[in-house]
């Protein structure tokens, strides 16, 4: 190696480091990240105490990393790669042709067992029929598709299992989500279409015994939209898969004569059924009913009966259509309202409560022993 | 702090290297000191304190030993005061739980346990220093009387938590005077950045095999093709996960002027038990002979003291990577082949072709792997019983893991290999100058877009 040739290749690796450090000093910080759909960390407050118990290094190297530089670009790179070493699941999501499935790990801490329980333990509180509805994801629906050997968690045998709980009727989705399988989940998202959700609005009705009603409404018709052909969803932002087409938003039923209120920040609230502003937005899902919300209640003075949904946001894009059936559609969700669901079954007045989540949310989520209350 | 980290790749080594060259040339020890005393303190502030005990008690040991030298008796009593300390040190952090825990198990005896974290590299910086007091008194090394020098060996931040282990004696003249050519940094920086490939790169993803193997155990449902292929990825990472760490070592070493010995030379490719060790984690083989064995008598002593020594080395040596039954076993199990090697099989491995060598040594090591890799024994057990026929031979997963990981392995066996480098230097002079920045730039982003992802932590409401 001549001095020059050295002197060069040394520069070289200096400004990769001094380079990429200069940009991330001068870089402004950003608050969230749309991608990931989160808040990043900012640079930590200095104090002794927390520098003693390792937190203020901690909070340095969380700052680092969120605000680093082309942060999706390097993500994109690393999955880019992965594709070209032959590896088909992407940080716990398989691509499968143009689609991204969700990989279902087992449950942990027996959570699966207690959750149920705890759903039976609402029906023997409750006055009124209690439904339990489990979704199977796309990596039971899209099985077929994915990787061969590749793993997932059995989520048929669950949702069996669930079937056969005391003093709870079950809603097959599974039966409902199989015809027209490659249709029914986002391919980028791991919520179902409106597709999907159409189908589980019919499983939800055949439960209830109003099958024949909703057979009707079909002929009146829904009428499907495009809204957005832009939208990339979870699955995208967690895998680092850039390079698929985007899904397409459909909106099918219609939100006429409803009335829609929201609790989204505690006190009630008129709200769309379908807030179109999202679409404009990185989380496109989130134009059924806006979103996240602890309670949201659909009104239609047309419909008869009265729904409790205690529910995931698999349920959002699912509600337009039993909209139009029910009187009130009461839509609770565990992880924001923290009161008895029995209660508030009975000061409302409702004449059925259904459990409805995605089997991977039923099996992780902590907050079901709300259920109990 | 480790060196595969975004705050240390593009935070710390920047700044460090930047304050190291702007410093006058006899000011950089004391400059270094303070630096690797950062980079020690990063993770558990309060260690600073073990650190400067360390060096405080090393330093003062050394000048004792010098200083009754011509009493050798009481040179010799400062020596082990000095061992004792360095060793009591590592016990108490490393060791005392384990004890503690096994101790009590006998009826009356009921010791507490810490939980204490261990301090970062503590069994690399008190096997250093212990090096250091026997050195001068073994007069193979000079005493050092500048405590900043000594505090900059001592904590020197390239080596200071994953080894190699650098003696005092050869980099001794160096912490003295030592001089960076554009040569010496350029040749680092490329050390550097395969190490640290290596690690993040391949270590990684032979890892990640290793935990899909291992879930499978745990599900129930390993295959013993799943548990061969989780023993060799397991070897395969912590080859390259340390090897890598080594290089990255050697390779900041000599961009801040000084010269390492190397720790690993292409260990799978040994013919035999021994040759593995003489090849793989070469710096640490050499310490514990040069300051174990040795002292033991070595095997120059009769057969039943070889043996003995062989058995306390090797019991040491599974010992100081882990607080745990499997690690002894482990070290144990070592000794054993290394035992059968030179008093049972040498007539035998001698008639042997090479290539059966080599598988046998693998398939020794590997085996190995599984124990150390094991802490649960009940777990280690029932594994190794699956890849010893004890299961079903083969699942649709097994093929799902070796499609995917087909490219992977294919670089990770060839990366065990001399390949790289007979090919590297076949390549002409001209290609060589070409392809040297172009690898460097590839390597260095490729780790830095794994390491991004790695800190990318999508909150995908995902249960919503």
């Amino acid at each position: 190696m001549t001095t020059g040739y050295s002197r060069f290749l040394s520069a070289f690796f200096c400004v990769f480091l001094g380079g990429l450090l200069a940009w991330h000093v001068l870089l402004p910080d950003r608050d969230r990240s749309e991608v990931e759909n989160r808040t990043l960390a900012r640079f930590p407050e200095f104090s002794w105490e927390e520098l003693k118990d390792g937190g203020f290094t901690k909070g340095v190297e969380d700052y680092f990393a969120d605000q680093f530089p082309l942060r999706d670009q390097w993500t994109g790179l690393k999955a880019r790669t992965e594709q070209l070493l032959g590896k088909r699941e992407f940080n716990g999501v398989y691509l499968c042709g143009d689609a991204l499935i969700a990989k279902v790990e087992p449950p942990r801490d027996g959570l699966e067992e207690k959750n149920l329980s705890y759903v039976a333990r609402l029906a023997e509180a409750a006055e009124v029929p209690v439904y339990l509805g489990l979704i199977p994801s796309a990596a039971e629906i899209r099985k077929d598709d994915l990787p061969k050997g590749a793993e997932s968690w059995d989520q048929v045998a669950f949702i069996a299992q669930a079937a056969e709980l005391e003093g709870v009727e079950s809603i097959d989705f599974l039966s409902a989500l199989r015809p027209f399988r490659a249709d029914q989940f986002y391919r980028t998202d791991h919520h179902w279409t409106s597709r999907g959700a159409y189908s589980g609005y019919r499983a939800v009705m055949e439960a209830l015994g109003r099958g024949e009603e909703a057979e009707q409404e079909r002929q009146g018709g829904f009428w499907p939209q495009v809204y957005s052909n832009q939208f990339q969803g979870t699955l995208y932002s967690q895998s680092g898969v850039h390079w698929l087409e985007p899904d397409t938003i459909e909106l099918w039923a219609s939100d006429v004569g409803l009335s829609v209120t929201s609790w989204r920040d505690g006190s009630p609230r008129e709200a769309p059924l379908y807030d179109l502003d999202k679409l404009e937005t990185k989380d496109k899902y989130a134009v059924f009913l806006g979103g996240n919300q602890p309670l949201c209640v659909i009104k239609n003075p047309e419909g008869t009966g009265k729904l409790l949904l205690i529910r995931d946001s698999y349920a959002d894009s699912m509600a337009p259509f039993l909209a139009r059936h029910f009187e009130e559609v009461h839509l609770l969700d565990p992880r924001y309202y923290r009161y008895s669901a029995v209660k508030y079954a009975e000061e409302n007045g409702v004449d059925a409560i259904a459990v409805v989540y995605s089997v991977p949310n039923f099996i992780t989520d902590r907050n079901l022993v709300l259920l109990t209350q | 702090m480790v060196f595969s980290s975004l705050t240390f790749l593009f935070g710390y080594l920047p700044l460090t290297l930047a304050l190291y060259f702007l410093t006058p040339l006899r000011r950089r020890n004391f400059v270094l000191l303070l630096l690797s005393l950062f980079f020690y303190g990063w993770g558990e502030p309060v260690y600073v304190g073990v650190m400067f005990l360390s060096i405080f008690i090393d330093y003062t040991h050394g000048l004792l030993v010098e200083k009754f030298r011509s009493r050798d008796r009481l040179a010799r009593w400062f020596v082990g005061q000095s061992v004792v300390f360095n060793l009591l040190l590592l016990g108490f952090f490393k060791y005392w739980d384990f004890l503690a825990a096994n101790l009590s198990l006998l009826p009356g005896v009921d010791l507490p346990k810490l939980g204490l974290p261990l301090p970062l590299g503590i069994s690399f910086f008190t096997f250093q220093t212990m090096s250091y007091t026997i050195d001068v008194y073994r007069r193979d090394a000079p005493v050092q009387r500048n405590v900043v020098d000594f505090g900059t060996y001592v904590t020197l931040f390239p080596q200071l938590i994953a080894g190699p282990i650098v003696k005092y004696k050869t980099v001794a003249a160096e912490l003295v005077c030592r001089t960076v050519t554009s040569r010496d940094f350029a040749e680092g920086a490329c050390r550097f950045t395969a190490g640290l490939a290596k690690k993040v790169l391949l270590a990684n993803a032979a890892g990640a095999l290793w935990e899909s193997c291992l879930s499978s155990q745990s599900a129930g449902t390993l295959t013993m093709a799943g548990g061969w292929t989780g023993l060799f990825a397991f070897g395969f990472q912590i080859y390259f996960d340390f090897s890598g760490y080594s290089d990255m070592a050697i390779g900041l070493g000599r961009m801040l002027g000084f010269r390492f010995g190397e720790n690993f030379d292409h260990p799978y490719l040994s013919a035999s038990v021994g040759e593995f060790w003489r090849r793989w984690h070469m710096s640490l083989t050499s310490w514990f002979r040069e300051y174990l064995y040795f002292p033991l008598g070595g095997s120059r002593a009769g057969t039943a003291r070889t043996l003995r020594n062989l058995a306390v080395v090797w019991f040491c040596t599974g010992f100081w990577h882990g607080a745990s039954w499997n690690f002894i076993l482990w070290g144990l199990y070592f000794g054993a082949w290394l035992i059968l090697e030179r008093f049972v099989f040498r007539g035998l491995l001698a008639r042997t072709p090479v290539w059966i060598k080599r598988a046998y040594t693998l398939a020794v090591v590997f085996v190995g792997w599984g124990i150390f890799a094991m802490e649960d024994l009940g777990v280690c057990g029932s594994y190794l019983a699956v890849c010893f026929g004890g299961g079903p031979l083969w699942s649709a997963a097994d093929g799902y893991r070796l499609r995917s990981w087909a490219a992977v392995l294919l670089l990770l066996v060839l990366g065990s290999t001399t390949l790289a480098v007979d090919v590297w230097k076949k390549v002409p002079e001209r290609g060589r100058k070409v392809l040297a920045p172009v690898l460097m730039g590839l390597g260095l982003a490729l780790s830095t877009a794994y390491l991004v992802d790695g800190s990318y932590n999508p909150f995908l409401y995902f249960r919503f």
